[in-house]
């Protein structure tokens, strides 16, 4: 199996069975070419499409011999509704006027979300398709360049959530500029040892690349085992803060001790704290910035909601440019050489990254631009912290069917009013490497390497 | 549910409010009541720390976190705590702020201005409510309190915009956002 086909874009609305997409039942009915214009101008005052709005009012078909067929929609039939009698009486008045004959039919409930979608909702009746007018790379697939950096950065996650043990698994956060291969920040859930020194130096830099070097310990090759033969590894994960938002509650205090519970503090959480203490660190002096980012805050809440984006495509598109310029990720297979060459400043970066020039250009707004990688789906809290800081890309490894809200429960991912959308994926690895990644580790220590 | 008492507490929170605007932050703030006390307050601090998490809700939580837990409370008594506490914020809290505060246990929350953007409380998501999924219990909430006051700091926050924001300015009357 190829890297690239065990990342599974998480979309923003739930998939419909394409063949069997949810349909309503309307009231249609062929009407002369002629009059077409009237109808429909008549239709949209008296019997507004409300909810449907994807669906074409008129379907022109073009029957052989060149000659054109018109149907139009009347309004919405109700269930068990068959009969005319209902109809509200306007309509009733234009039935009888222009002679029609309405029929029963059924048109797709919901706006396609594909085009492969879209193709088998004109085949009951037409409807319209807009597909999204941003692009976050992935969507479309990944090379399989990205898909092994994709795969290591979560092996990553994984270990970090795994590095306390098999008794004491929570979850963890990667936060990665993907333009620079660079990791940002990384945290474990801190709900049992928070750690209430507010100071900067509290935060410890990122360990995870010394610690535990981003390393090819799970071979993403090997076959998969989603349902793990290992028994011991069917445990609940209660330490999971995700996963069990309530568990703070049963834990005893930390008697003499420096470290506080805080229900709050998940991984996501924890990491987007330490990636804006880092750039508080590298960027000491806002006043530059914050002019820039003010104005791209501005300019991200004006492309918002829908009918605002109608009004000002142009704006959009530049906004878009402008951001993609401003975090550098633009297209990355086009700027390949490009990137390689940045990639490699950027670890010199890492070493002292406070003297680097060229990184204050590159000083995104929060994390525009970021990925996170996440052990699990995260719950509701986390997930809207991360629209909050505008990470541009979601990974996870294990799904939250009880609090996850990027498809378990809710998905914000479709949020339409949200200021904000990210993209989602699942990274396809099993349970086991839980399991692996930790035996792995402690192997690691236990010899010394 | 517009008692005398909600009022003077809404008060405390548009007082806080104003702080956050007055340190150039959106305008929300917020207090949490025990027993007809406030006990913890908090505003916006976005800006501030480059941490867009940091709502005035999370502020007045970290608070009493620390201040019960130092006070040797255990994580028990910490639950009963929050239990016992109504969170009195201008405007609706967001779906992030929601979501702890219903992990937290909260008894009850009255806010101002409903947030049409990322409310968690009816707007987009009603994480108030119980739910037979989900493990929280939910907690009791009534909106429209002040609501007028709240709006009024939105619209004189963004209208003043920044002074410093390259031209062309914020444009006038931007909708409200937490």
């Amino acid at each position: 199996m190829s890297n690239n086909q065990l990342i599974v874009h998480i979309p923003d609305e739930q998939p419909h069975d394409l063949h069997h997409q949810p349909t309503v039942t309307v009231f249609a009915s062929s009407i002369n070419p002629k009059h077409a214009n009237q109808i429909v101008r008549r239709l949209n005052q008296i019997a507004p499409l409300g909810d449907l709005r994807h669906v074409k009012r008129i379907w022109k078909k073009v029957l052989e011999g060149g000659q054109i067929e018109l149907s139009v929609v009347l309004c919405l039939a109700y269930e068990g509704d068959n009969q005319l009698d209902d109809v509200p009486p306007h309509l009733q008045e234009m039935i009888s006027s222009y002679q029609l004959s309405p029929f029963i039919t059924n048109v797709c409930k919901f706006e396609a979300t594909s085009k492969e979608e879209w193709q088998e909702q004109c085949k009951f009746w037409p409807t319209s398709y807009h597909p999204r007018t941003y692009s976050i790379d992935g969507i479309t697939g990944f090379s399989e360049e990205d898909s092994d950096s994709v795969l290591k950065f979560m092996q990553s996650a994984v270990e970090l959530a795994t590095s306390d043990g098999l008794v004491n698994v929570v979850n963890a956060a990667v936060i990665v500029d993907p333009s620079a291969k660079q990791i940002i920040s990384t945290a474990r859930d801190q709900v049992f040892i928070w750690n209430t020194c507010k100071d900067d130096s509290c935060y410890r830099k990122p360990d995870l690349l010394s610690c535990h070097p981003i390393s090819n310990r799970l071979d993403p090759q090997k076959p998969m085992h989603l349902r793990s033969s290992c028994n011991h590894l069917k445990q609940s994960y209660t330490n999971v803060a995700c996963l069990y938002p309530g568990q703070w509650t049963e834990q005893q205090s930390h008697s003499q001790s420096s470290y506080y519970c805080h229900p709050l503090r998940h991984a996501a959480i924890v990491a987007i704290e330490a990636s804006a203490a880092r750039d508080r660190r590298l960027f000491p002096n806002n006043e530059g910035s914050k002019e820039k980012y003010l104005e791209l805050d501005h300019e991200s809440h004006s492309t918002s909601s829908p009918s605002k984006r109608q009004k000002t495509g142009c704006a959009t598109v530049m906004d878009n440019d402008k951001l993609n310029a401003h975090s550098q990720t633009s297209n990355q297979i086009e700027d390949n050489d490009k990137l390689n060459a940045h990639s490699q400043t950027s670890n010199q970066i890492e070493e002292n990254d406070n003297l680097n020039p060229n990184l204050l250009s590159a000083r995104p707004y929060l994390c525009t631009g970021y990925d996170i990688y996440l052990a699990w789906e995260p719950c509701t809290m986390c997930a809207m912290a991360l629209v909050h800081q505008r990470i541009r890309r979601i990974f996870y490894a294990f799904p939250n069917p009880k609090t996850g809200a990027l498809g378990s429960v809710h998905r914000l991912q479709g949020e339409k009013s949200l200021n904000h959308h990210y993209a989602v994926f699942r990274v396809l690895i099993p349970e086991e490497a839980l399991h692996k990644c930790h035996t792995s580790v402690s192997e690691a220590e236990e010899t010394g390497i | 549910m517009t008692s005398p008492d909600s009022l003077v507490f809404m008060e405390l929170a548009i007082q806080q409010a104003k702080l956050a605007m007055d340190a150039l932050e959106v305008p929300v703030g917020c207090v949490i009541v025990e027993d007809g006390k406030v006990i913890a307050s908090g505003r916006n601090r976005t800006t501030e720390t480059r941490n867009a998490t940091r709502h005035a809700e999370m502020e007045a939580i970290d608070v009493l976190l620390e201040q019960w837990q130092k006070n040797g409370l255990s994580m028990t008594e910490v639950a009963k705590k929050f239990s016992n506490c109504s969170l009195y914020v201008t405007c609706e809290p967001c779906i992030m702020c929601a979501s702890a505060l219903s992990n937290l246990g909260i008894k009850e929350v009255i806010y101002g201005c409903s947030n049409d953007k990322f409310g968690g409380c009816g707007s987009i998501l009603s994480l108030h409510l119980s739910d037979a999924v989900s493990p929280n219990k939910g907690f009791k909430c009534v909106g429209g309190i002040m609501a007028t006051e709240a709006v009024l700091l939105f619209r004189t926050f963004y209208e003043q915009g920044n002074p410093k924001a390259p031209k062309p300015h914020r444009p006038l009357a931007h909708q409200a956002s937490t």
